[in-house]
């Protein structure tokens, strides 16, 4: 994680879009992974080794966080002042009953919603004090989303799906300077996901687990270091479900991003070495499997 | 890149964008047309309007009475002094004057066509008295022959008539429809082919072709005219009537003179009028009208009124002013009906407008989730904005250009369009007859062909602008969760 993160001044936080994120087209090599080969896989399945978690500075830090919503003429408090370190490599499972305030969370983390108090640190800058610019420039290129609904667009193909960050990091001539770079990082990830038949289809042509292995290639295309899935075999069978999880996780141990996982499932919180439990708005425990020997 | 990648793939996918497009298209397509014809209309109109009248109209008040010592009641200064006037090409001077006229052969046939039961069949008409004087200079050169014949260089001094003058030579040259074209148009009041009259040949005239046709006269036919004038000493009216012989017929293109004017000699009209008058008006043919014209015409308001030709002061305004001036409200009418109908044609691209603004809003709301995804995964809300704003530019260029081609070519082919039609639909659409033009005029102004094109981008980006701004506004978390 020695890379700086390459985000616009705030002089250039300006109404001009995404012409910062066109500056600098977004061509960082698909591998090696930014931690270096793949270590050995622990067992369980427990995410990628951290070595001292402690020591290094988190890539996702909230402090303080609060949000409500009002309703009429009440105010309806989800989250209840939330502090929450995520480390480099992190694979953390967010669990809890529904109501719980997960997703909210997740969407907070995501930089998709704004708390209504608190401070949301991504790689060590409040991102709320940036611009929206800024924000949605780190959304491109340090967060990845997958849905529950894999949420593609129709009317693209798969392999056009994945490449959408690329399309809107990129220019035109920039996305057309570096297009075999941009289009050869998305077939090596739909290749990994299997997909590679399906690379011209359109999402309805597609069975949910195809859907979902194209959303995880869109989300893992910019090689984010973070990483959000919200229930992502909630709508998959359990068999396809589990499929689609050993490959998330297997990129997750190749490329040493931090994932956060929602899920209901205690069995897949099991596969992940940290776990948060929430209840009413509140982390109630943070558990942590210790590293092997 | 996403944003035209992106926006031409919602473009494409959905076919409700054919309205949009199709709606720009008529649009632009029938304003250029209709701008095309409307603009012909009104240069063929200017045409034929000036036609008759040439550049500048010199008409001296004369003072009550014809026998007001203010001005030369003859036009021979006046017109000396205009033709010595730089810029000046030709000038000829005109006789006008009213009379009623009558068949004298059919009475109750006049009756029937005239519809004018209470008058015995007379019909009023415009009588122009006009100096045509090819005879003086082929009398001209007969006379310097003997000069050249040694040798001597003999150059005829330029010839000033009515010929030089205006557009009449074209109207009795031009291929009559309904008329008889005089015999020879350079003189058009020689005596017709087989005219040959027992006794005292009559006075000839040209009338009008409309006037020829619905009366159905012939070369040779007797008109009879009468007019009422004024007695310049003892101020009583007199009545006198004369006959006349039809020379042959001019069509000038314009439905008041071809009904309604007869053409005889200045000499001839004087004469009939009892020596009362002279002229009434001098016109001016200009070397180069469209830079010069109103210059002249304000050097020559003051010049000739310092020369003592025309009255001047007060009246110089009246007394000298451009064809423009003189036919203001007829091209005013034309030019005004042109605007109308524009403004009526841009209305339609307004309907585009609103067909791009409602399809694009449907648009917005349907595709709320994707919005939402796009946000996502890092798209600002200026790229949102941009990504339906370029909708709404895909619509534009599509239909704008496909409606400027078609509108233009429709514009060039207007006539076997026309024909075509009328063909098809057993209707004349065009009635030549009405228009007295051979065809339907049209002329493609480039400029307003960009500026239609340009309004139709504006119309459709102004429309698109409000669904657009409403896109880009989405909270991204409540377009994610949109079902």
């Amino acid at each position: 994680m020695s890379e700086p993160v390459n985000t616009p001044g705030p002089e250039e936080a300006n109404e001009e879009a995404n012409e910062e994120l066109r500056a600098e087209p977004n061509v960082e090599p698909a591998g090696p992974p930014r931690g270096g080969p793949p270590p050995p896989r622990p067992t369980p399945d427990l995410g990628a080794p951290i070595p001292d978690a402690t020591e290094r500075v988190p890539v996702l830090s909230v402090r303080g966080l609060r949000r409500s919503y009002k309703i009429g003429d009440r105010n309806l408090e989800i989250l209840h002042g939330i502090d929450l370190d995520l480390h480099p490599g992190e694979l953390v499972a967010l669990v809890g009953s529904s109501g719980a305030g997960k997703s909210t969370l997740l969407h907070i983390l995501g930089l998709l919603d704004r708390p209504t108090e608190g401070q949301v640190n991504v790689l060590a800058q409040d991102a709320w004090s940036r611009s929206t610019v800024e924000r949605a420039h780190l959304r491109n290129k340090e967060i990845g989303f997958v849905f529950q609904f894999y949420h593609l667009l129709p009317e693209l193909t798969a392999l056009e799906n994945a490449l959408l960050p690329a399309m809107i990091a990129n220019s035109r001539a920039g996305y057309r300077r570096h297009k075999d770079e941009l289009e050869g990082r998305a077939h090596e990830l739909l290749d990994r996901f299997g997909m590679t038949p399906r690379l011209q289809h359109r999402p309805s042509a597609l069975s949910g687990g195809e859907r979902q292995r194209v959303a995880m290639a869109r989300a893992l295309l910019h090689n984010p270091r973070i990483l959000l899935a919200d229930e992502p075999t909630g709508n998959l069978d359990s068999a396809t479900g589990e499929k689609v999880l050993s490959l998330l996780f297997e990129e997750q141990r190749r490329r040493e991003f931090t994932m956060v996982l929602v899920t209901h499932d205690e069995r897949i919180a099991k596969l992940c070495r940290r776990t948060l439990h929430m209840e009413d708005g509140l982390i109630q425990a943070d558990s942590t499997i210790p590293m092997p020997d | 890149m996403f944003r035209s990648f992106l926006s031409w793939r919602y473009l494409t996918a959905r076919r409700t964008n054919l309205i949009g497009i199709s709606g720009i298209l008529v649009g632009v397509g029938a304003l250029i047309l209709i701008l095309s014809i409307m603009t012909g209309f009104l240069e063929q109109s200017r045409d034929t309007v000036r036609g008759s009248l040439s550049d500048l109209i010199v008409a001296p008040v004369q003072g009550q009475g014809w026998s007001s010592r203010s001005v030369p009641s003859e036009p021979e200064r006046l017109l000396k002094e205009v033709r010595a006037k730089e810029g000046v090409r030709s000038a000829t001077a005109h006789l006008n004057w009213f009379g009623l006229m009558t068949l004298p052969d059919r009475v109750g046939h006049n009756q029937r066509l005239l519809g004018s039961s209470e008058h015995a069949g007379y019909s009023g008409v415009h009588l122009v008295g006009i100096d045509v004087r090819t005879d003086e200079r082929l009398l001209g050169v007969i006379a310097a022959a003997p000069l050249m014949a040694r040798g001597l260089r003999y150059t005829p001094p330029p010839l000033q008539d009515e010929l030089t003058t205006t557009e009449l030579l074209n109207g009795l040259a031009r291929e009559p429809r309904n008329g008889a074209r005089v015999r020879n148009p350079l003189r058009p009041f020689a005596p017709p082919p087989g005219y040959d009259p027992v006794g005292r040949p009559l006075p000839r005239v040209v009338v009008g072709e409309q006037l020829f046709g619905m009366l159905g006269l012939g070369r040779g036919s007797v008109l009879e005219l009468m007019t009422a004038v004024q007695d310049p000493t003892s101020g009583e009216w007199g009545f006198n009537n004369r006959r006349f012989a039809v020379a042959g017929t001019f069509r000038s293109g314009e439905n008041e003179m071809d009904l309604g004017r007869i053409y005889m000699e200045r000499g001839e009209l004087a004469d009939f009028l009892g020596e009362t008058l002279s002229f009434s008006e001098v016109l001016v043919r200009l070397d180069e009208y469209d830079g010069e014209g109103t210059r002249i015409r304000d050097e020559l308001r003051s010049e000739l009124a310092e020369a003592g030709v025309i009255r001047g002061g007060d009246h110089a305004f009246r007394e000298v002013r451009t064809w423009e001036e003189f036919r203001g409200n007829l091209i005013g009418a034309i030019e005004n009906e042109r605007v109308l109908m524009m403004i009526m044609l841009s209305l339609v691209l307004l309907v585009a407008g609103f067909t791009v603004f409602a399809i694009l809003s449907m648009m917005v709301t349907e595709k709320r989730r994707d919005i939402g995804i796009l946000c996502a995964i890092g798209a600002t809300p200026k790229g949102i904005l941009d990504t339906f704003l370029y909708i709404a530019f895909w619509d534009a260029l599509i239909g704008a250009t496909l409606g400027a081609l078609i509108g233009t070519w429709a514009a060039f082919k207007i006539d076997p369009i026309e024909r075509w039609l009328s063909d098809k639909l057993g209707v004349e659409i065009f009635n030549r007859d009405v228009y007295l033009f051979d065809h339907i005029p049209s002329i493609v102004d480039p400029f307003a062909v960009a500026l239609i094109v340009m309004g139709a981008f504006t119309c459709a980006l102004l429309f698109a602008a409000i669904p657009a701004l409403r896109a880009a506004r989405l909270d991204p978390l409540t377009a994610l969760r949109y079902e």
